[in-house]
């Protein structure tokens, strides 16, 4: 099979521009993921810039606007991107120290914050002041310190997670506490200000692009028994859609988590279920494109990982043509993608 | 002779392709128990069937900092071999192994070792030398094919007989008896995690001393854990299949794997007769594993394949089917690409080994011949028959 | 008898349909559309927010005044073109959406005395399963605060069109033996407009003629991982574009009236257009595929794989001879 650059030809029309407060939903299910499809989103945003700033410093301005990318991930690693990102020649570590890239880690301390920042936070509620006092020793590389933090909102876990992502350069950790929309704010407020951070230094003919990475794992990890249900997660997800260019949403659509909530079902769906398949479902009605992942319907073969449907979902224009495509993914990563009937 | 030569030639290519203890290992040094994977080079570690290791997606073991969760339909406790060999692997390994939800008889019950898992080899093929004289020269290479699924992916093979009695103690994977028990100086060093009654979430506590003990660990020592029969009413209380405790725990599991990265894995089990793969629980559960690999126990045992006279003496009737949904870095990365995912498996479980080999319906009776050929295994690579 | 009854059909219910979507007469004070992923209301209510436009440049035609469009956006981000008024519904209360929509309203001094109000819901959905709005939240007042007149004096006519997603699974109703949300709407609704895309009435047409199972889409294909089946292979061909509207009208006098009607694209029409531009789906080319001129309709002789291209005298005659030799 002939080896295809990072941005396979086929895709690049979906992959490279998206409309102004647009949405982009891609679904994958367990046998077909879409990390790959992330990664080329992240690489036909941001190779552009970063191969021009390796070669000349000075034809930033030269593209015209610039683009940057926040990526929220709630079920991988920053790890994991930035070793799939290099693969495809993109340096994260390095597009995030020169503002155009930020991550925010959704996996690390999501529901568990280590044992001393649990009880650093809960202990003393009136301590803020000491604690907020180390924030100025701590190196924060371009960043105008306490701009977001003081513009946005007082957040509780602030200087915890200014604290680690000193620590870490790059991911911010997201830590979901209490219940129900409070805590569903909470973490926006900690997007949103990564969000701040990268528009801090943007220019008007800038793009953001936001990409959440599976927040249906947050929606079904919580569920109504916490008071969160897909129409909480949809407005939380239209909030922060709010302050972005264009948003990107991984979910999956397995049978189970789609079908077992159907008007046709005869059974009765468990929330997990039926809350997603209204999260999933309403954020197609909303997405301009929905690009759906699945495995070949006969079953595995040799050179054909999965067929990626494009469709026009319900806030489409007629812009967009639907397609049916395969994909092949070799073992380096590198992925290969053609039309039913070529290769 | 061609056949010499041929075989001398295959063995350097092998133990090129993956030398254990090579110096550019990333993993903590010098651990027996830690081997580069030949696809990609990251650690693995075996997860004590040596034909489970070669069903992961090329890594010939389970890539470190990666999860792998069994399935089971039915009542039988296939998975729980699997658990055990591997929960055994670990402590032979010297590997703390960490065992959530069970008392410690649990740990008692493991499998004696016997030795090294190419060790347990040469005994099986010894034992089938006279039947392997029938099959014309050509075929030779096809049985070591067929015993280790992943083919030129294999465990390497040990060089010479005498180094490997040597080198008996730092082998990758090892052997096990069912029938005996594991007596190893590090089998103290097992932890049991029980479930404590909590308020909340059943697992906090469990994953709070998981944290603690990786953490204050040196970064050197390598980690297990086992997860039997999760969610098991048996051993959990009923609010702990709650979405919002179990799910939270298996991704609080994942943010552990992923901030040690180098030095954990997880095996965890799931009866799928109480939670069946159809509902949006289980499937997150999967959502939330590095591989999901599917056990289908035939109903009768093996009565039918064995009366019905298909299987030779020595090959034994398969005890069930092996579905791969998703394998370790594999899926990850968008899978599907390899060869072992979708192909039908069966296995078989003896007393000393549990073994995984693609299943195929049993020939014809009367064509005993062409079944001696075909029963080692699956379609051999158009370079295997080329002279 | 037939063609006679479709042309006086045809007449009726094209004028019908005329008036609830150019919203004359107030014909509907309260219309549920319900789409699908397979098909989207968005097309219809562009198609609303077009004649409201045009029917206000179109200042020749006195009779069609000025209509005020106001967007409430559950789903809806940024304002869509034409849209007088866009109010965002997101996160907000029932209390505040009712405010506010009556606060961009132009208060009736400024405006002219005749002035129409259109008012859209996106999509009701999050509304209905939202855990933020209480248990005391009422659907049919809702509905009915929104559009009763702001002040007893002012005599604006407001037309409510409400689209409800009918593939989004509801939550499991607080009280067991209340009316389901979607029940409530289609039986306070004086019309209820489903859509589906041409295509695939196409595709179902097909397989009836045929006696076959009718084809499912999208997600009701069960297949793992689709969650759309609309895929545009016939775009560009204008053959089956369009989106099909089947209408349940309920009249003033009680009756019921249902007719199934096309929307062509709006690429195919200019946005000024004044002359209606929907049509019966039975008046469809591709749909009632025209009849061989010489079929009559009351031929009920089956037509035969052995039929001899007799004449009708030339068969009487063959049929009446027979007898005659016996």
């Amino acid at each position: 099979m002939p080896s295809q650059p990072p941005l396979p030809p086929l895709l690049t029309p979906y992959l490279s521009s998206q409309p102004e407060s647009s949405l982009t939903l891609v679904s994958s299910i367990l046998g077909a993921t879409s990390n790959w499809l992330v990664l080329r989103f992240l690489h036909a945003s941001l190779s552009a810039s970063s191969n021009s700033n390796a070669s000349f410093g000075l034809e930033e301005s030269h593209n015209g606007s610039k683009k940057k990318v926040v990526l929220v991930s709630f079920l991988r690693s920053w790890e994991f991107w930035r070793a799939e990102a290099k693969r495809l020649g993109l340096d994260l570590a390095r597009l995030a120290g020169q503002k155009q890239f930020a991550f925010v880690d959704g996996l690390s301390e999501l529901f568990c914050a280590p044992q001393a920042e649990t009880a650093a936070t809960i202990a003393p509620p009136n301590a803020g002041s000491p604690a907020r006092t180390t924030l100025p020793l701590r190196p924060q590389p371009g960043a105008v310190p306490g701009r977001g933090p003081s513009s946005v909102a007082p957040v509780p876990n602030n200087s915890y997670a200014a604290r680690s992502q000193s620590e870490l350069g790059i991911a911010k950790k997201l830590h979901f506490s209490g219940r129900g929309i409070g805590a569903l704010d909470a973490l926006e407020r900690d997007i949103a200000l990564v969000i701040q951070q990268q528009r801090s230094t943007m220019d008007d003919s800038d793009e953001l692009l936001l990409i959440i990475d599976q927040p249906d794992f947050l929606l079904a990890a919580t569920g109504p028994v916490m008071g969160i249900g897909a129409t909480e997660m949809a407005e939380w997800l239209s909030a922060l859609q709010q302050n972005v260019h264009a948003t990107i949403v991984t979910l999956a659509a397995d049978s189970p988590l789609i079908h077992n909530a159907s008007t046709s079902g005869n059974q009765m769906a468990a929330p997990v279920e039926s809350e997603h398949a209204a999260f999933a479902i309403s954020l197609a009605h909303r997405a301009r494109s929905v690009m759906q992942l699945r495995t070949l319907e006969t079953g595995a073969a040799r050179d054909v990982s999965g067929v990626l449907r494009i469709s026009r979902g319900g806030g489409a224009d007629d812009s967009l043509d639907e397609r049916e495509l395969l994909y092949y993914i070799q073992r380096d990563g590198g992925v290969t993608v053609f039309g039913r009937g070529e290769s | 002779m061609s056949f010499r030569k041929r075989n001398i030639g295959l063995s350097v290519g092998v133990d090129r392709a993956a030398v254990p203890n090579a110096p550019a290992q990333p993993a903590p040094e010098s651990n027996p128990g830690i081997r580069p994977s030949p696809d990609d080079g990251r650690p693995t570690t075996s997860t004590g069937t040596p034909s489970l290791d070669n069903l992961l997606a090329g890594h010939a073991g389970l890539p470190m900092g990666k999860t792998l969760l069994i399935e089971e339909n039915g009542t039988t406790d296939f998975a729980g071999a699997l658990l055990r060999y591997y929960a055994a692997e670990g402590v032979v390994q010297e590997q703390k192994v960490h065992v959530v939800g069970v008392p410690e008889q649990w740990g008692r019950s493991l499998p004696g070792l016997i030795g090294t898992a190419e060790s347990l080899n040469d005994k099986r093929s010894d034992k089938r030398k006279d039947e392997k004289m029938k099959i014309a020269w050509r075929y030779e290479r096809l049985g070591e094919f067929g015993a280790g699924i992943a083919g030129s992916r294999d465990a390497p093979a040990a060089a010479s007989p005498g180094e490997q009695d040597g080198k008996q103690q730092v082998a990758f994977c090892h052997a096990f008896d069912l029938t005996k028990r594991l007596a190893h100086p590090s089998i103290t060093n097992m932890t049991f995690t029980p479930l404590m009654p909590s308020r909340g979430s059943p697992f906090t506590a469990v994953l709070n001393r998981l944290q603690t003990a990786i953490e204050s660990d040196s970064p050197s020592v390598v980690h297990r854990i086992v997860i039997p029969s999760l969610l098991n009413p048996t051993m959990y209380p009923p609010d702990a299949c709650q979405p919002e405790y179990v799910l939270q725990f298996l991704h609080g599991l994942k943010a552990v794997m992923s901030a040690y990265t180098s030095r954990v894995t997880a095996m965890i089990t799931l009866p799928l007769s109480l939670f069946p793969r159809s509902s949006g629980l289980v499937r997150w559960m999967e959502l939330l594993s590095d591989g999901v690999i599917e056990l289908c126990p035939f109903p009768h045992s093996s009565d039918n394949l064995a009366t019905s006279g298909a299987a030779t003496s020595s090959e034994e009737p398969p005890q069930g089917m092996l579905k791969t949904h998703r394998l370790p870095v594999l899926h990850e990365r968008g899978g599907g690409s390899d060869r072992n995912v979708g192909l039908d498996w069966a296995f078989i479980l003896s007393r000393r080994r549990f073994e995984i080999k693609p299943f195929s319906l049993p020939p014809d009776e009367g064509d005993k011949e062409a079944q001696e050929a075909s029963a080692p295994g699956g379609m051999p690579k158009k370079s295997d028959l080329e002279f | 008898m037939a063609p006679v009854n479709l042309s006086h059909r045809r007449t009726h219910n094209l004028l019908l349909i005329s008036k609830l979507l150019s919203l004359r007469d107030t014909a509907s004070p309260l219309t549920l559309l319900q789409d699908s992923l397979e098909q989207p209301a968005t097309p219809l209510i562009r198609e609303y927010i077009r004649r409201a436009k045009a029917s206000s440049c179109n200042s020749v035609d006195q009779l069609l005044s000025k209509v005020h469009v106001t967007l409430i956006g559950l789903e809806t981000l940024k304002q869509p073109d034409g849209v007088d008024a866009f109010v965002s519904a997101c996160r907000k209360s029932p209390t505040d959406i009712v405010k506010e929509v009556a606060a961009v309203y132009p208060s009736s001094a400024s405006a002219g005395p005749s002035k129409r109000r259109l008012i859209i819901i996106d999509a009701i959905n999050p509304l209905i399963s939202s855990k933020r709005v209480d248990a005391g939240f009422h659907l049919p007042s809702f509905l009915g605060s929104l559009i009763a007149p702001t002040s007893p004096t002012a005599k604006a006519d407001s037309s409510l069109v409400v689209n409800y997603h009918q593939d989004v699974p509801g939550l499991p109703q607080q009280n067991p033996y209340s009316p389901s949300p979607l029940s409530m709407l289609t039986y306070l609704a004086t019309s209820v407009i489903t859509l589906h895309s041409f295509s695939h009435i196409l595709a179902r047409k097909a397989a009836r003629d045929r006696s076959l199972v009718a084809p499912v889409f999208g997600l009701e294909e069960e297949q793992e991982g689709v969650l759309l089946g609309r895929l545009d292979k016939l775009r560009g061909t204008n053959a089956a574009e369009g989106i099909v509207l089947e209408l349940e009208h309920r009249r003033k006098s009680g009756r019921g009236v249902l007719e199934w009607y096309i929307l062509p694209p709006a690429s195919r029409f200019s946005p000024q257009q004044v002359k209606e531009v929907v049509t019966l789906l039975d008046d469809n080319v591709l749909y009632n595929p025209p009849m061989e001129p010489d079929t009559n309709a009351d031929d009920e002789e089956p037509k035969s794989t052995f039929e001899l291209g007799l004449t009708e005298r030339q068969r009487r005659e063959r049929e009446g001879g027979r007898p005659a030799l016996l």
